[in-house]
């Protein structure tokens, strides 16, 4: 699932030989072939983000305005940007940092134990949402086993201010589909290292915390800031797993869109919703654009 | 390569299984609650399967899944090879849109859908499949590209064509059946995207298998709950079967020819 290109993408001659197809000179009539995905493409994606480009700058009346957008930084609007992107850090930084230690050790383990810890974690990545909210609410409630059994041993995590509907529930529940995230596009980076160059390091004098600082960390530090980069933009999108935790309570950028669009909020701009989706691809192109960037970076070092 | 694992190793393992086990174990334990007090039964199970919306509901979710599936076969997979061969000066363009879908959330996505699709298209639950077809693009695109990449193409099709093939069956009978495994991969990853997929259903006002779990939950927690184990429990056991079926099941003998 991870987003580099493969090295031996692009190794293959391509465009020689008796292919009827493979017509060098117009370079127009070579995309014909390639028609029905860009229409596809066309249709299903651009299209409708084209609209909600342009209904983000309309007012009520459908003509042009920069109201709503004015308006999103208002209030709890501008609230739930600080809040989602808050949220979103913190669960991108605990998925990334404990996802990377529990690849680390998954990669030493058999080749069977792998296979079987990456369909699990694909699982949990891909099918999370709705079920997992249930599932939490269950373990993690007042009545459930999981707080029974840490009230058993000493600690009632309802002491606090702590509830499943809160932030800090919302991370807790959101780091069971990103550890496993991390898990799943970490972990080829972490099979690539080898054991050779621990003994290199080795037979060179290195401690284990020279090999640690001086070989892993710069060769991992490009995967590790990409994928973490990854988590983010994967739990600010997430709208699943929080509606049905939360029940739209929490202001959550994702959240707010989807009360606008139910109808459950009266707002006076019609077109407010759109606006947020925008700021919200926009927040999205700027962490995507430091991804693209640390993958380029990376690149260029080997 | 099967290292010596030390103690810290097996401490991360076990700390980890554990945050994940114990929550499904706990969450299993609950959906075994019946409503009189302090007994164990599998009431809430079978309450699901009495349901009006559980069968309707999953064979929606089940339909969207194939039409999907097959949208991604006759899309993707032509236009993936064809990147292989003749049009590899497009193969940038094309892979930058397939990153377009992680980019755009899927609920900004969805509003946009809501007002920009005609209503011939938006009176048909087949729309979702036409959407699930680009949110899967990011996946389903690396996997085909990633096995495309891994076997001899160009050989392969001018054999085939130098032996009289059309195109159209060089495709079928020689490129599809040597990278199974890597199709297999992308159908599986569309199918499980639309069997679990929430967002546009709800914001387009379809009911399919998540949403009808998320409706029937209001009022019936502990049914939910058993629901929420089940359709976990279904679906890691299908990839399980997935991941660690025998190579000889998933890969056949043109595949093994290539090596």
């Amino acid at each position: 699932m991870s987003l580099t290109t493969t090295k031996r993408a692009g190794s293959l001659k391509t465009g020689v030989g008796p292919l009827h197809f493979a017509n060098k000179g117009n370079s127009y009539k070579s995309a014909l072939p390639l028609l029905p995905f860009f229409a596809f493409i066309a249709y299903f994606l651009v299209f409708p983000l084209t609209f909600i480009v342009r209904d983000a700058f309309l007012d009520n009346d459908g003509k042009f305005t920069f109201e709503n957008f004015a308006e999103c930084f208002k209030g709890v609007y501008g609230h739930s940007f600080f809040v989602s992107i808050q949220l979103s850090f913190i669960s991108a930084a605990i998925g990334a940092v404990v996802g990377a230690l529990i690849a680390s050790a998954i990669v030493k383990t058999g080749s069977r134990f792998r296979k079987a810890t990456a369909a699990s974690a694909s699982v949990l990545a891909n099918t999370g949402g709705v079920p997992l909210a249930f599932m939490f609410l269950a373990g993690f409630g007042t009545e459930g086993l999981v707080t029974r059994a840490l009230k058993f041993l000493g600690w009632n995590i309802y002491g606090g201010t702590f509830t499943l509907f809160s932030s800090a529930g919302i991370i807790l529940v959101y780091s069971f589909f990103q550890i496993p995230l991390m898990v799943l596009i970490f972990s080829p980076a972490l099979e690539n290292v080898r054991p050779e160059w621990r003994e290199a390091s080795d037979s060179l004098g290195g401690t284990r915390l020279t090999y640690f600082r001086r070989v892993m960390v710069p060769l991992l530090f490009p995967a590790f800031i990409s994928t973490a980069l990854l988590l983010f933009a994967n739990s600010f999108s997430a709208y699943a797993t929080a509606r049905a935790m939360t029940a739209g309570t929490l202001p959550l950028m994702p959240l707010l869109i989807g009360n606008l669009v139910d109808g459950n909020v009266i707002a006076n701009q019609q077109h407010l919703g759109q606006a947020m989706a925008v700021c919200m691809i926009g927040v999205s192109i700027i962490v995507m654009s430091i991804y693209v960037l640390v993958l380029r970076f990376s690149k260029v070092k080997r | 390569m099967k290292q010596k694992l030390n103690l810290s190793n097996r401490i991360v393992l076990l700390a980890g299984g554990a945050f994940f086990i114990f929550p499904m174990l706990a969450a299993f334990e609950f959906s075994l609650r019946t409503n009189e007090s302090k007994s164990y039964g599998f009431d809430n199970f079978r309450w699901i399967f009495e349901q009006d919306g559980f069968k309707s509901n999953l064979s929606v979710s089940f339909r969207l899944a194939l039409v999907t599936a097959i949208c991604v076969l006759v899309l993707m997979v032509p236009t993936v090879v064809y990147l292989h061969l003749g049009g590899a000066r497009w193969k940038r363009l094309v892979e930058f849109i397939c990153l377009v879908p992680l980019v755009v959330p899927v609920i900004s996505f969805a509003l946009g859908v809501g007002t920009a699709f005609p209503i011939f298209l938006q009176s048909t639950v087949y729309e979702l499949s036409f959407l699930y077809v680009i949110v899967s693009l990011p996946y389903t695109y690396r996997a085909l590209d990633v096995g495309l990449s891994s076997i001899p193409l160009l050989t392969l099709v001018e054999a085939s064509r130098a032996s009289g093939a059309s195109m159209r069956q060089t495709l079928m009978y020689v490129i599809i059946p040597t990278i199974r495994t890597a199709v297999n991969g992308a159908i599986f990853l569309a199918i499980a995207l639309s069997l679990g997929e929430f967002t546009l259903a709800v914001l387009l006002h379809w009911d399919t298998f998540p949403t009808w779990i998320a409706n029937v939950s209001q009022g019936h927690v502990l049914n939910a709950i058993a629901l929420s184990v089940l359709s976990l429990f279904g679906a890691w056991v299908v990839v399980m079967i997935f991941a660690l079926a025998p190579k000889s099941l998933r890969s056949n003998k043109i595949q093994e020819a290539t090596k």
